[in-house]
C-alpha cells in the first residue's frame, strides 16, 4: 500500500431539491493511496461522481474535511480549488469534454501550459503522451468534432496527465464508448496506473471495474464495502469471480 | 399559427432576457435621438412660421434713418406700385447701434427703440408681451436676453450709440423678424416717458421701420434688395438697416439645425449598430439552434412560423422600445428647447407630435422587421435532416488561426486571440460599433478643442474678423480718425473693415466687405479658397452663394451699390455664417467704383494690456458725435458664442454619455451571447484548474483586437473626415469648409478612454463566469 494522497473525513454533501433537503453523501471517510486503481462502484444515483467531483476539489462539500497532505482543500475558496485541480489532479469525463474551438493539440497544451510556461517542454511531453496513447500528428491537428470518440477520449486523457497529475480522477470515461474503443481506453488508464500514476475512477460498468485494484461500492450516499482485487495485470477470471461475489454481496 | 409563434417566442425570450434588453435599449436610445431630430427639424422649425403669422408679422423690414413724410410717403408708394406687396406698415422709431452686457460678454446690435404702445399694436410685425411687470418706466427686451443678470426689475445699462443709459427692465417680448442680435436688426421696447427721454437725447435719430408683408415669402430677398437699392439711389446718405424673412428664419435656427443635424446622425449610428446587433443574434441564433429548429419543422413548424415567432420577438421588443424611446424623448425636450430658445429667441410651447412620434416608431419597427426578415432568410432552407446534421458540423474543417505550439503569445491572451478570430460575427458588431463611437470621440474632442477650450477656431470659422476694436466714424471725419490712430501708440494696426449691402444684378443682396488692404486683415483664412481682392476689379464671394449661382474663380459678374454698377472677377470664395454664406469681400477702391462710403468702419489691434473700454471712451469724447459706434469686439464676440459654447458642453456631455452606454450595451450583449454559448467550455477550463479572474481576462482579451483595431482605425479615419463631415452639418450656415484644428491628443486620448473602458466594461460584464462552476458539466 502506497503513501496517502487524499483522505476525507465525514465528507457529506447535500443538494437542496424541491425544497427538501437530499443527502448525496453521508460522513464518508476514506483514504486514497499513492499508485492504486481506486474505482468507485455503484448503481444510478448512488452518489459516485459526487464523491468524485467532491474528491477532486472540482465541487465542495457540505460538511466533513478533505485533506491532500497538509492541505486541507475542502477549506479552499474557488481560485484555490482552480490552483490545486491545475496542480495536483487530472480529468477524463465520460462526455471527454475537449473544446470544441481547439484543436486536439490546443486542447491539450491549453492545460498543460496553465502550469509550466516552458511552451517546448509542454509541447515535448503532449507529444510523448500522444505517442503513448497512440494518436498519430494528423489526428492531433484535427479538431474534436473531426476525430472518433475513442481518439477523443485518449487526448481527454493526455490532457488529464499534462500536468504530471498525483491522481488522475476518470468519470466512466468509456460511458460514451463502444467497446472496443472503451477497451482501448481502459488499456491506456491501466498502462499509466502500471507506470505509477494514482486513479480514481467511477463506472458502473463490471468489465472498467476489473481494471483497479481497489473497489468502493456506493449505496444511497455510504461506503457500503470495499475489495482488494489486487494489481491488474490481464484479464483472468479469478478476477471476474472475485469482483463479481464482492458486487452481489453489496447487492448490485 | 400566431398562438405557436408566441410559444417559440416566449421560450426564444426567456432564453435570451439579458440580449433583449440590451437590443431594446439601443432601440430605445436611436427613437429617442429620432424623435427628437424629427420634432426639432419639422414642429420646431414651423413654429417660427406660426408665430409669424400670429404676430402678422412682415417678410421684409428696414428701418430708415429719416421719419420725415416725404421719407414715409416715398416708402409707401415704392411699396404700393410694388403687385408682390400684400400688406406694410411704417411705424416711427429710432434706431441706433447699441449694446449692452449679456451672459459675460456684450450684445452689440443695430437696435430699434420703439414705444411700447406701438410695438405691440403694430398692424404688420408686432411684438407679443411674454413677460410683463408693474414697472412702469423702462425697458422691454426681446426674450431672448432674459438671464440671471437681465431680468424683471433689474437694471440693464444700454450703450445707445455713444450714450450710456439705465434702464430698468419691465419685461420681455417676442418679435419675429426683430427679436435677436441675429437678425440684423434687434427691437428694444420702451416705455412712453424712456421713449420720450431718448427722443430729447437725441442720442439715436428718429427712424421709420417699415415692415412688409409680400404675397409670396419666397420673395423676401428679392424684395429687401430692391427696396433698399431704391432708398438708396433716391436717398444715398440715408442710414439703414434691414433684414429679410429667408435671413431670419434660418439665422434664429443655427443651433437647431446643428443640433437636428447631430440628432439625426447619431440616431442613425445608434439604429446601425442595434441593426448589425439584431442580425448577428438571430443568425446566431439560427446556427446555434439549427438541431431545435431543424427538429420544429420535423414536428410540422412552417419556415413563416419560425420566422414569424423571430418577427414578433424583435420587431415586438423594437416597436415597444420606440414607443418608450420616443415618449422619454419628451422628458428631455424641455432641457433641449430651453438651450434652444436661449439661441433662436423664440418661446417654443413643447406639446405632443404624433408624426414624429409614429414616424420614430414606424422606421424603428419597419427597420427591425425587414433586417429580421432578411436575416431569417435561412430559416427557409433548413431541411429537418439537414438540420441535424448540421449541428454536428458546425465545428468541422475550420483552420487554427492560433496554434498554441507556435504562437509566441502567451497562454490566456492565445486563447481569447484564438476565439476572437474565429468569431467574425461579433468581430463585425464591434467594429461597427468602435467605428461609430470613435466618431463621436473625435467629434467631441473637435468641439471641445475649438469650441469650449479654445475658441479661436470656431470664432475665425462662424464670426470671422474679429480684432480687439471696432470703430465706425463719419466719412469727413476718416482722414483726422486715420491721423490719430496712426499717431497714437497704443494701436498697434488698423484698417478699414467695413460691412455694407451691395446686390448682385443676377441674384440677391450680399454682404459686402469693404477692406483697405486686406493683408491686414487678422482672419487671413477669410477665404479658404483662391486668394483676397486686391484690385478695384477684384471681388470673392461666399462659397456657398457661389455654389448656389455656379460661380467660379475667374468668373465675372455685376454688382450694384449706390444705383451704380460695376463688373468684377471672382479671385476666392470666403465663409462666415454672419450672413448666412450671402456675402462678399471687395477692395475700397473696387467698392468705390459704385459709391461712397458715408461712414466707415476701422478694426484695431491695440497694444497688450491697453483698456479697450477706456479707449473707447477717450475716443468718444475726442471725436464726440462723429465717432457713430464703438465696439469692444472680443466681449461682443464672448456674448455671442457664449449660447454656442453651452449648447457645445451639452452636446459633448451627451454624445460620451451615449458613447458609454452604446459600448456598454454592446458588449452587454456580446458577453452574454458568448457566455451561453461557450458555459461549457468555461466550465471544462475551471475542471482544468483555470481561475476566474484568468476567464474574465480571456473574456475581455477575447473582445480587443476588434475593440483596438477599430479603434484605431476609426480615430485616424475620424480625424481626417471630421471637418468634412462638421462641414455638411454647418453648410446651411455658408461654412463650406470646416477648418477647425483636429486634436490628435484628445482624439488619442479619447481612443485610449474608449478601449481601457471598453476592457473595463468587458471584465465587468464577465464577472458572472464566477457562477460558472465546474460542476456545471456534472448535470
Amino acid at each position: 500500500m502506497g503513501e496517502i494522497v487524499l483522505k476525507t473525513e465525514n465528507l457529506s454533501k447535500s443538494f437542496s431539491s424541491g425544497g427538501a433537503l437530499q443527502h448525496v453523501l453521508k460522513n464518508i471517510s476514506l483514504e486514497l493511496y499513492q499508485g492504486d486503481f481506486t474505482v468507485i462502484m455503484g448503481a444510478s444515483g448512488a452518489g459516485k461522481s459526487t464523491l468524485l467531483y467532491a474528491l477532486s476539489g472540482m465541487d465542495t462539500p457540505s460538511l466533513g474535511k478533505i485533506a491532500f497532505g497538509e492541505q486541507v482543500i475542502s477549506d479552499f475558496n474557488q481560485d484555490e480549488l482552480a490552483l490545486f485541480r491545475r496542480r495536483h489532479c487530472g480529468f477524463v469525463f465520460q462526455q471527454i469534454y475537449l473544446i470544441d474551438g481547439m484543436s486536439v493539440m490546443d486542447n491539450v497544451l491549453a492545460a498543460g501550459l496553465l502550469v509550466n510556461k516552458d511552451k517546448k517542454a509542454v509541447v515535448r511531453k503532449a507529444e510523448e503522451l500522444f505517442d503513448a496513447v497512440g494518436i498519430s500528428e494528423e489526428i492531433r491537428k484535427k479538431f474534436p468534432a473531426q476525430i472518433s470518440g475513442g481518439e477523443a477520449q485518449r487526448a481527454g486523457i493526455v490532457r488529464g496527465l499534462m500536468n504530471s497529475p498525483e491522481i488522475l480522477f476518470a468519470d466512466e470515461p468509456t460511458g460514451a464508448l463502444n467497446s472496443k474503443t472503451g477497451f482501448d481506453v481502459l488499456n491506456v488508464l491501466s498502462k499509466f496506473n502500471e507506470q505509477g500514476q494514482s486513479v480514481v475512477m467511477v463506472t458502473h460498468d463490471m468489465r472498467s471495474a476489473r481494471r483497479g485494484n481497489r473497489i468502493l461500492y456506493l449505496k444511497d450516499g455510504v461506503i457500503l464495502g470495499e475489495c482488494d482485487l489486487g494489481r491488474y495485470v490481464h484479464e483472468d477470471q479469478a478476477r471476474q469471480e472475485k469482483l463479481a461475489g464482492f458486487l452481489a454481496e453489496m447487492g448490485w | 399559427m400566431m398562438k405557436e409563434s408566441l410559444l417559440l417566442v416566449h421560450s426564444n425570450l426567456r432564453k435570451a432576457k439579458g440580449q433583449m434588453v440590451s437590443i431594446a435599449v439601443l432601440v430605445l436610445l436611436s427613437s429617442l435621438m429620432l424623435n427628437l431630430w424629427l420634432m426639432l427639424s419639422t414642429d420646431y422649425k414651423q413654429n417660427f412660421e406660426r408665430v409669424h403669422t400670429r404676430l402678422h408679422a412682415g417678410h421684409v423690414t428696414l428701418a430708415v434713418d429719416d421719419n420725415s413724410n416725404e421719407m414715409r410717403d416715398f416708402l409707401t408708394e415704392m411699396n404700393k406700385k410694388d403687385s408682390r406687396m400684400e400688406e406694410i406698415s411704417l411705424t416711427p422709431a429710432m434706431h441706433m447701434v447699441s449694446s449692452f452686457s449679456y451672459n459675460g460678454g456684450e450684445i452689440h446690435s443695430e437696435f430699434v427703440f420703439l414705444e411700447k404702445d406701438t410695438a405691440f399694436g403694430r398692424p404688420v410685425g408686432r411684438a407679443e408681451m411674454v413677460e410683463d411687470s408693474s414697472y412702469t418706466s423702462g425697458i422691454y427686451l426681446p426674450v431672448l436676453y432674459k438671464s440671471e443678470d437681465i431680468d424683471v426689475g433689474k437694471e440693464v445699462e444700454m450703450l445707445v450709440g455713444s450714450r450710456k443709459i439705465s434702464y430698468i427692465v419691465c419685461g420681455f417680448f417676442n418679435s419675429v423678424m426683430a427679436g435677436s442680435h441675429n437678425c440684423s436688426i434687434c427691437e428694444a421696447v420702451l416705455t412712453e416717458d424712456k421713449y420720450q427721454e431718448l427722443e430729447e437725447s437725441g442720442c439715436a435719430p428718429e427712424a421709420a421701420l417699415c415692415a412688409v408683408r409680400l404675397k409670396d415669402k419666397s420673395e423676401s430677398e428679392d424684395y429687401e434688395a430692391m427696396l433698399k437699392n431704391a432708398v438708396s439711389e433716391r436717398y444715398p446718405h440715408v442710414r439703414m438697416v434691414s433684414n429679410s424673412y429667408a435671413l431670419v428664419s434660418q439665422s434664429r435656427y443655427i443651433s437647431q439645425m446643428v443640433c437636428s443635424g447631430l440628432l439625426s446622425a447619431m440616431a442613425f449610428f445608434v439604429l446601425l449598430i442595434a441593426l448589425v446587433v439584431i442580425a448577428s443574434n438571430i443568425i446566431h441564433y439560427i446556427g446555434e439552434n439549427m438541431k431545435n429548429l431543424g427538429a420544429l419543422k420535423a414536428i410540422g413548424y412552417r419556415s413563416r412560423q419560425l420566422t414569424g415567432a423571430l418577427l414578433l420577438q424583435f420587431a415586438g421588443a423594437a416597436v415597444t422600445a420606440a414607443l418608450a424611446g420616443a415618449g422619454l424623448s419628451y422628458c428631455l425636450f424641455p432641457s433641449l428647447n430651453e438651450m434652444m430658445v436661449s439661441q433662436t429667441g423664440i418661446p417654443y410651447p413643447v406639446r405632443f407630435l404624433p408624426l414624429p412620434f409614429l414616424v420614430s416608431v414606424g422606421i424603428l419597427g419597419g427597420s427591425v422587421s425587414a433586417v429580421v426578415c432578411v436575416s431569417s432568410r435561412r430559416l427557409k432552407r433548413i431541411e429537418p435532416v439537414t438540420a441535424f446534421r448540421q449541428g454536428v458540423q458546425t465545428h468541422n474543417f475550420r483552420r487554427n488561426r492560433v496554434p498554441l505550439a507556435e504562437t509566441r503569445v502567451s497562454l490566456i491572451p492565445a486563447l481569447a486571440l484564438k476565439t476572437a478570430l474565429s468569431n467574425v460575427k461579433h468581430n463585425a458588431i464591434i467594429c461597427i460599433t468602435m467605428l461609430v463611437l470613435s466618431l463621436f470621440v473625435v467629434f467631441s474632442g473637435l468641439m471641445t478643442e475649438n469650441m469650449i477650450v479654445n475658441m479661436e477656431p470656431f470664432i475665425k470659422l462662424i464670426v470671422g474678423e474679429t480684432a480687439d476694436s471696432c470703430m465706425n466714424v463719419n466719412g469727413k471725419k476718416e482722414e483726422e480718425f486715420l491721423r490719430e490712430m496712426n499717431l497714437d501708440s497704443r494701436v498697434e494696426k488698423i484698417y478699414l473693415y467695413h460691412q455694407t449691402e451691395v446686390r448682385h444684378v443676377d441674384g440677391i443682396s450680399l454682404m459686402a466687405t469693404v477692406c483697405d488692404d486686406f493683408t491686414k486683415v487678422n482672419n487671413q483664412e477669410g477665404v479658404f479658397e483662391g486668394r483676397f481682392p486686391k484690385y478695384d476689379n477684384e471681388i470673392a464671394v461666399a462659397a456657398k452663394y457661389a455654389g448656389e449661382q455656379n460661380l467660379k474663380a475667374g468668373d465675372e459678374i455685376t454688382v450694384t451699390a449706390d444705383g451704380k454698377e460695376a463688373a468684377y472677377i471672382i479671385t476666392g470664395f470666403t465663409q462666415t455664417s454672419n450672413n448666412l454664406g450671402k456675402d462678399c469681400l471687395l477692395t475700397r477702391e473696387g467698392y468705390e467704383r459704385m459709391g461712397e462710403l458715408q461712414n466707415a468702419s476701422y478694426y484695431l489691434n491695440l497694444e497688450e494690456g491697453v483698456d479697450v473700454d477706456e479707449f473707447h471712451r477717450e475716443m468718444k469724447n475726442r471725436f464726440g458725435s462723429e465717432m457713430n459706434t464703438v465696439v469692444n469686439v472680443g466681449a461682443a464676440v464672448a456674448g455671442g458664442v457664449s449660447v454656442y459654447m453651452r449648447l457645445m458642453k451639452a452636446i459633448v456631455a451627451a454624445v460620451l454619455l451615449l458613447s458609454a452606454l452604446i459600448i456598454t450595451f454592446v458588449l452587454y450583449l456580446l458577453v452574454r451571447t458568448m457566455l451561453g454559448n461557450r458555459r461549457r467550455d468555461y466550465g471544462i477550463l475551471k475542471a482544468l484548474g483555470f481561475t476566474t479572474g484568468q476567464l474574465i481576462l480571456q473574456t475581455a482579451f477575447y473582445f480587443m483586437p476588434a475593440v483596438v483595431i477599430s479603434t484605431i482605425t476609426g480615430i485616424v479615419l475620424c480625424s481626417f473626415i471630421i471637418n468634412p463631415l462638421t462641414g455638411l452639418f454647418l453648410r446651411g450656415i455658408g461654412i463650406v469648409k470646416c477648418t477647425f484644428t483636429v486634436p490628435v491628443s484628445f482624439a488619442a486620448a479619447g481612443g485610449a478612454g474608449l478601449i481601457v473602458f471598453a476592457f473595463a466594461a468587458a471584465c465587468l460584464m464577465s464577472l458572472q463566469i464566477r457562477r460558472i462552476t465546474p460542476k456545471t458539466l456534472l448535470f
